[in-house]
C-alpha cells in the first residue's frame, strides 16, 4: 500500500508537470490564435456622451433609436436592422416598411425584441438617451446626442464616429464637403436677405423659436438673422399671437408645420398663417415664406441626409442653385411639380395613415 | 338686480382693459392720433375685439353648460370635462381630421357635437344604473368614462401620428382668435339664450323625474334639450378655442352657494362671473410672459383646481 502510494505520488507529479507544460503550450497556441481572431474582429473604442464603449468595426446587426444616425447611415449606404416605430420622411421611407424590425418607440425600447436580435451595436440619442444604461447591458451602445448650441460641428462629429465604426471615413468627408459647400452658398444669400423668424404651427396655434432652440442652427449656422434675439429656449417654443408676428415683421418667415402628418403638405400651416395680420408682414407680401419638412427637422433632428435635404429645400426657396448638388435640387423641384400635378394628395395620405 | 348691474359694469371695465393688452401698440392715444396708417385701429378690429368677444362668449356659455350638466346629472361636481363630453367632442375632431381633413370648421363642429351628444348620453345612462348616487361617485364615474374615451382617442391619435396635434387642439387658448376665426362661438350665445328661456323648466327638472312628471312636464324633453345645449356649447368651444378646464364647475358652484338652485336667478350671474373669470385669467396669461403667451387652460387649470379642491373639501360638501 505504502510503496504504491509513493509510486502514485511520483507518477502524479510527473503527470502534473507534463500537464503544466501542455497547458502552457496550449495557452501559447490559443493565445496566438486569439490575437489572430482579435485582428479578424477589429474593435474600436468610441468616446460618446455617456462614457466609452468598445464597438466592433463594421458591426453586422445594428439597431438605432436615433433617427439622425439613421439618416447618416442611410446617406453612407449602410443598412440598419432595427429602428423605432415612427413617421419616416420620404428619404427614409425604406425603414417605414414592416420588413425592418420595429424595436420600440422613439423613447422606449422593446427590450425583449432588442435582446432577441442580438445586436452588435445600438445607437441612442436625445429622446432615447435615458435608456442607455439598460441597453448597454444588452449590447455595445453609444449615445450620439447632438449639441444644439454647436449644431453642425456636433453633427459632423457624430457622423465621423459612425464613419469610424463602419470604416467609411472618406465617404463621410465627401458628403460633408457637399453640406459645407451648401451652407456657404446659403450663407452668402442669407447675410443680405434681412431678418427672419422661425415659427411652428400646430393645431391652430403658433409658437416661436429663437437661436438657442432646437431649430436655432438655421440662425446660427445658415446665417438667417433673427428678428428677435432673445426668444427663450423651450422645447416647443414660446406661444405667440399673430400680433407678435405682425410687430416683429420679419423679412423671412420660416415655418415648420407639426400637423403635416395628416398629409396636407404645409396646407394647414398656410391656412393658419394666412390671415389679415400676417398678411401685412414683409415676409408674406414678398412671398418670402419658407415651409420646411418637419419630419427632417422636428423628428429626425439631424443626420447627414436630413441636413442636406433641409438645406436643399431652403436653397430652392432662396433661389440658389447649389453647384455641388444640382441633382438634389432638381429632385426637389421635380417633387414639388409632381405634387402640384396631383389634384388630391390628401385622400391618398389619409388612406395611408388610416391603415 | 342692483348687484348684478354692478357686476356687469365691473366686467365691462375688464373687457375694455383687455382690448388694450397685447403686443401691438394699441392705446386710446394711438387710436385717436391715427398715425402710422391706422395700424392701431386695424389691430383693434382684426385681433383685440374678436378676442375679447370670444372670451365673453366662451366664458359665459361654458359656465352655463356646466350648470345645465349639474342639473341633468343632479350633482354639483359635474361639468363637460368631468362627464366625458369634452373627451367625446375631441374624439369627433380626431375622427374628422383623420377621415375628412378638408372639412370646413362648421362641419367639424357638427361632427364634434354628435360625438359629444353620444358621450354625454352614455354618461347619463350609466348614472341611471348606479344605485347609490353618492355625491363624489358621480364625477368619478364621469372622469373614468372620460378617461376611457380619451384613451381610445389617444390610441388612434398615436397610430395616426396626430398625438401632438390633438394636444394642441385640446389646449384652450385665445391666442389664435382673429376676425373670421371665432364667429362659430356666436352659436353658443343663441344656446345660452335658449337656456335662459328654459330656465324654469331646468329648475323643475333638477328636482327629479317623478316631481317633474307630477307638475305635468315632459321630463325627457327637458333632459334632451339640456343635453343638446351642453353638447353643442362644448363642441363649439373645443373646435374654436380648445378645452377650458374647471370653468363649468367652479363658476356655477360659487353662484349656487349664494343663490340656491333657482336657475332663472343663477343664469345671468353665472354668465357674468364666467366671463369675468375667463377674462381675468386670459389677461394674466397675456401679461406674465409678455410678449409671449401662456395658454388660458394652464392659467385656469392652476386657479380652478384650487377652487375645485376647496369646494370638494368644504365641510358640508357631502350635503350639497
Amino acid at each position: 500500500m505504502f510503496t504504491n502510494r509513493v509510486m502514485n505520488r511520483q507518477s502524479s507529479r510527473f503527470f502534473a508537470r507534463s500537464a503544466y507544460t501542455t497547458l502552457l503550450v496550449l495557452a501559447l497556441v490559443f493565445g496566438a490564435t486569439g490575437i489572430l481572431f482579435a485582428q479578424d474582429v477589429e474593435e474600436v473604442t468610441i468616446t460618446h456622451n455617456q462614457g466609452e464603449t468598445v464597438v466592433p468595426i463594421n458591426p453586422e446587426t445594428v439597431i438605432t433609436f436615433d433617427l439622425a444616425s439613421l439618416s447618416t447611415l442611410n446617406a453612407l449606404g449602410i443598412e440598419v436592422a432595427g429602428v423605432p416605430d415612427a413617421n419616416y420622411p420620404e428619404s427614409l421611407s425604406l425603414y417605414a416598411s414592416e420588413d425592418i424590425a420595429k424595436v420600440g418607440s422613439l423613447f422606449e425600447p422593446d427590450y425583449e425584441l432588442v435582446n432577441a436580435m442580438e445586436p452588435d451595436l445600438i445607437i441612442v440619442a436625445a429622446r432615447s438617451a435615458a435608456v442607455y444604461p439598460q441597453l448597454s447591458e444588452i449590447a455595445p451602445t453609444i449615445d450620439l446626442t447632438a449639441d444644439n448650441t454647436d449644431y453642425l460641428n456636433s453633427q459632423l462629429h457624430n457622423a465621423e464616429i459612425l464613419g469610424q465604426i463602419f470604416d467609411k471615413e472618406e465617404e463621410v468627408q465627401a458628403v460633408w464637403e457637399d453640406i459645407a459647400a451648401s451652407v456657404e452658398a446659403v450663407n452668402e444669400v442669407t447675410a443680405e436677405a434681412g431678418t427672419s423668424l422661425i415659427v411652428m404651427t400646430s393645431g391652430g396655434e403658433v409658437t416661436a423659436y429663437g437661436p438657442d432652440s432646437r431649430f436655432g442652427w438655421l440662425h446660427e449656422e445658415l446665417g438667417f438673422v433673427p428678428v428677435i434675439e432673445d426668444i427663450e429656449e423651450a422645447t416647443h417654443g414660446e406661444a405667440i399671437s399673430f400680433e407678435f408676428i405682425l410687430e416683429a415683421n420679419p423679412d423671412w418667415l420660416i415655418v415648420i408645420d407639426r400637423d403635416v402628418a395628416i398629409g396636407q403638405e404645409s396646407e394647414a400651416a398656410e391656412q393658419i398663417l394666412d390671415n389679415e395680420l400676417v398678411a401685412q408682414t414683409t415676409a408674406w407680401q414678398n412671398d418670402q415664406v419658407i415651409y420646411l419638412d418637419p419630419t427632417n427637422l422636428y423628428l429626425v433632428m439631424g443626420g447627414l441626409g436630413a441636413i442636406q435635404e433641409t438645406i436643399d429645400d431652403i436653397a430652392v426657396d432662396l433661389g440658389i442653385e447649389l453647384d455641388s448638388d444640382e441633382e438634389a435640387v432638381e429632385e426637389v423641384t421635380e417633387e414639388t411639380a409632381e405634387e402640384a400635378a396631383e389634384e388630391t394628395p390628401t385622400e391618398e395620405a389619409t388612406e395611408e395613415s388610416s391603415e | 338686480m342692483k348687484r348684478l348691474t354692478l357686476a356687469i359694469f365691473v366686467i365691462a371695465i375688464f373687457a375694455v382693459l383687455s382690448l388694450f393688452i397685447g403686443v401691438s401698440d394699441v392705446t386710446p392715444q394711438t387710436l385717436l392720433s391715427n398715425s402710422e396708417d391706422g395700424r392701431a385701429l386695424q389691430v383693434l378690429l382684426i385681433s383685440r375685439i374678436p378676442r375679447t368677444l370670444a372670451i365673453i362668449l366662451s366664458g359665459a356659455s361654458m359656465a352655463i353648460a356646466g350648470l345645465i350638466m349639474q342639473i341633468l346629472a343632479r350633482n354639483n361636481f359635474v361639468e363637460p370635462s368631468t362627464a366625458g363630453t369634452v373627451e367625446s367632442a375631441s374624439m369627433g375632431i380626431l375622427f374628422v381630421t383623420a377621415f375628412a381633413p378638408g372639412m370646413p370648421l362648421f362641419g367639424k363642429m357638427l361632427v364634434a357635437t354628435i360625438f359629444a351628444l353620444a358621450g354625454t348620453a352614455l354618461f347619463l345612462r350609466i348614472l341611471q344604473q348606479i344605485p347609490l348616487r353618492s355625491v363624489l361617485i358621480v364625477p368619478l364615474v364621469g372622469m373614468m368614462l372620460g378617461g376611457v374615451i380619451s384613451a381610445i382617442t389617444t390610441f388612434f391619435a398615436y397610430r395616426l401620428e396626430l398625438l401632438q396635434s390633438l394636444n394642441a387642439w385640446m389646449m384652450g387658448s385665445f391666442a389664435g382668435v382673429l376676425r373670421g376665426r371665432y364667429e362659430l362661438l356666436w352659436i353658443s350665445l343663441i344656446l345660452t339664450l335658449i337656456a335662459y328661456i328654459a330656465a324654469d323648466q331646468f329648475t323643475v327638472a333638477g328636482m327629479g323625474q317623478d316631481f317633474t312628471t307630477n307638475l305635468g312636464m315632459n321630463y325627457n324633453r327637458v333632459m334632451t334639450l339640456g343635453l343638446i345645449i351642453v353638447s353643442m356649447v362644448t363642441a363649439v368651444n373645443v373646435v374654436t378655442v380648445g378645452m377650458i378646464p374647471f370653468l363649468g364647475l367652479v363658476v356655477p358652484n360659487v353662484v349656487r352657494l349664494t343663490f340656491g338652485d333657482n336657475v332663472r336667478l343663477a343664469v345671468p350671474w353665472i354668465a357674468v362671473l364666467g366671463t369675468g373669470f375667463v377674462l381675468i385669467c386670459d389677461m394674466i396669461g397675456r401679461i406674465i410672459n409678455f410678449p409671449y403667451e401662456i395658454p388660458i387652460s394652464v392659467v385656469i387649470g392652476v386657479i380652478g383646481s384650487f377652487i375645485f379642491l376647496y369646494l370638494l373639501l368644504r365641510r358640508n360638501a357631502r350635503v350639497a
